[in-house]
């Protein structure tokens, strides 16, 4: 008798002890949705987020997946490797460089602030961030692989395997899995800490005299195209850039069909403008320099030319001191906090 | 030929025998199997003696034409291409012939209204491609018996299934993604819709006229903004001869002139401009022209460049 009783209380506690630390671990493999910090004054979130809200797994699976060289056909080349984090997620290069040195048709876009974007890419062809990661992968000049064959190589990785059953319940890797946590890490970039948040925040930052200056000509003769906290205001323009030759380009009349969108680009943000040399849709200025220089000297014409531009003789007059002054201003945007990441 | 009947009526048997045999004991297996074999015999043998199939094939075969010669592909200066000149007096040759057909419709003399496989790029699209005889013949399968009086098509592929979703139609991608097809647009994740290349006029200059839709957005979502060219057409082709299908299977003929690209509706004079640089794409009011010739506008015209050249019942 004594020794069924002993007997089942020591099942009893064999067992409890182990739902107990059945019962820690599933507490600390929990996923749940991270604190999602909207700086003051920012714009309204893209549509998309709320459907897909960064979880702590999500957001930690999107960021290895991020890194992840087999998702290039000759396994190379990650996201990172144009969205390198120490460049604002830029690459330095005119073009972006893909699998085997094939170069791209256009500048890399840093990554910051997605989930505030309403449009994505230089032609603004993407609406929803979701949608985006595959293009990268199928691009013959990217990483051009296809979606099965990038599930094929990690589909037996234990590590992603355990990533995957932690963000979304299973470790079942489906394309539309892989796309989601990508862009919930992604909507984790958001950059808002630098020299000219602090200023404004009054956390006790002060301008130079310079930077005060570039400030107000910025407000001046910038500001009507780099608008409100993310420094642009999504519209597409013909600036009267240089023109990219290649036959595929026509700025964003590719995807709208209307003559009047011929290579019209989206307003760049101008946050961390100073890690992400060199500038424009395919890297035709090295310096921020001489982008002010080129709008000094004039444009390009064109019957789309931009009407701030055409209204100002096609140019954007400025002196040199003035040039020195707003690139001042522009480097007080950039986010040490942020390039860290 | 298929005989769906007979085929479903043998299925069924062998289902139901399986889920039997475990409940049987082993002593009456045998004497079970033997009788539902039994049973299985005299259906087929029924069936084969009132030979009547619910479906049958249909073959489409599309004829590529410039007004009524068949074209033949050339390089430039290809003594066998076949030649032809626009409207505006331009003499042109293709290198290159591609299009997609989709969402595919037979309509019965009564109206009633067959869809073969309308959402699913599998089963129900094709990527006709000139240069490969055997795309110019696509087979439906198990089309059901009667007379049809009409067939609609789309000539490229409907917006909701135009995403380049490898997952989901692993086989049209993989059609549409090989190198000797290239029939994917990858910056706009949607395929290519049809791919024309060639060389004009005696200094044989290359022209280039990719079309394909770049909708993006979901209509009626307040949220979403619907952005981009629509470059699917839908196509109706009435039948002048009924299309019988039974114990036959009809052939369908579809003739396609690409004389209408240059000289349909829209006149359309090829220039340095869009001949080289930029492609034909990228001014998409120009594609839109190209697309309506070949297409029609989707409203009035519903045929654009297709017609019924013959039906083989």
């Amino acid at each position: 008798m004594i020794k069924t009783i002993s007997g089942i209380l020591f099942t009893w506690l064999l067992l409890s002890s182990c739902s107990k630390e059945d019962n820690s671990v599933s507490n600390n493999n929990k996923n749940f949705e991270i604190p999602f910090f909207i700086p003051a004054d920012f714009p309204a979130l893209n549509h998309a987020v709320k459907s897909n809200k960064p979880t702590k797994y999500g957001v930690e699976l999107g960021e290895k997946l991020f890194h992840e060289k087999r998702f290039s056909g000759n396994n190379t080349i990650s996201c990172a490797s144009c969205h390198n984090p120490s460049l604002a997620f830029s690459d330095g290069k005119m073009q972006a460089i893909g699998i085997d040195d094939r170069v791209g048709l256009r500048n890399t876009p840093p990554l910051q602030n997605l989930a505030f974007m309403k449009f994505y890419n230089w032609d603004g062809n993407i609406l929803e961030l979701e949608k985006q990661p595959l293009v990268p992968i199928i691009t013959h000049e990217e990483m051009n692989s296809s979606i099965l064959e990038v599930i094929s190589k990690i589909r037996d990785d234990s590590d992603y395997k355990d990533l995957f059953k932690k963000a979304f319940g299973d470790s079942d890797i489906t394309p539309d899995r892989i796309y989601k946590s990508l862009v919930q890490y992604e909507y984790t970039l958001v950059s808002a800490n630098s020299k000219y948040d602090k200023v404004k925040r009054n956390e006790g930052d002060k301008f130079t005299d310079a930077e005060e200056r570039g400030y107000m000509l910025f407000k001046q003769k910038c500001a009507s195209c780099h608008a409100t906290e993310l420094f642009t205001d999504q519209s597409f323009r013909n600036i009267g850039f240089p023109l990219n030759k290649n036959i595929e380009e026509a700025g964003r009349a590719r995807v709208t069909g209307v003559s009047g969108d011929y290579m019209a680009f989206r307003v760049p943000s101008l946050r961390n403008a100073a890690y992400t040399a060199p500038y424009g849709s395919f890297g035709q200025f090295p310096t921020l320099r001489s982008v002010l220089d080129y709008f000094d000297n004039g444009v390009l014409a064109a019957d789309n030319l931009d009407p701030i531009l055409q209204a100002n003789g096609n140019r954007i007059p400025l002196s040199e001191q003035e040039k020195e002054d707003i690139i001042s201003f522009i480097h007080t945007l950039s986010d040490s906090t942020f390039i860290r990441k | 030929m298929k005989k769906i009947k007979n085929d479903l009526t043998l299925s069924a048997v062998s289902t139901k025998n399986k889920n039997r045999m475990s409940v049987c004991f082993p002593s009456s297996r045998l004497l079970r199997l033997f009788q539902l074999m039994l049973i299985a015999l005299v259906m087929a043998a029924c069936s084969k003696d009132n030979d009547k199939p619910v479906a049958n094939n249909i073959s489409l075969h599309f004829n590529n034409t410039f007004k009524n010669s068949s074209i033949v592909l050339g390089e430039a200066d290809s003594p066998t291409a076949t030649a032809n000149t626009s409207a505006n007096g331009q003499v042109h040759h293709f290198s290159e012939l591609k299009y997609v057909i989709s969402n595919i419709r037979l309509v019965k003399i009564d109206g009633t209204e067959i869809p073969y496989h309308v959402n699913d790029l599998d089963k129900g699209a094709t990527v006709v491609n000139q240069a490969k005889l055997s795309t110019l013949d696509y087979m439906l399968a198990d089309v059901p018996v009667g007379e049809y009086k009409q067939i609609k098509f789309g000539f490229g592929i409907k917006q909701g299934l135009n995403t380049l979703d490898q997952f989901r139609f692993p086989i049209f991608y993989g059609i549409a993604e090989a190198n000797d097809t290239e029939m994917m647009w990858q910056w706009a994740t949607g395929y290519r819709f049809a791919k024309i290349e060639g060389f004009y006029e005696s200094d044989q200059k290359k022209f280039t006229i990719h079309t394909g839709s770049t909708l993006n957005g979901k209509a009626g979502q307040p949220d979403t903004y619907v952005q981009g060219v629509d470059a699917y057409r839908d196509i109706t082709l009435d039948l002048n001869t009924a299309l019988v299908v039974g114990g036959n299977k009809p052939e369908i003929t579809i003739k396609a002139d690409f004389d209408k690209l240059f000289s349909g509706k829209n006149k359309i004079t090829i220039d340095a401009k869009y001949a080289t640089a930029p492609q034909q794409h990228e001014g998409m009011e120009v594609m839109v022209e190209y697309v309506n010739n070949m297409g029609g506008d989707g409203q009035e015209d519903r045929s654009g460049m297709f017609s019924i050249q013959k039906i083989e019942n």
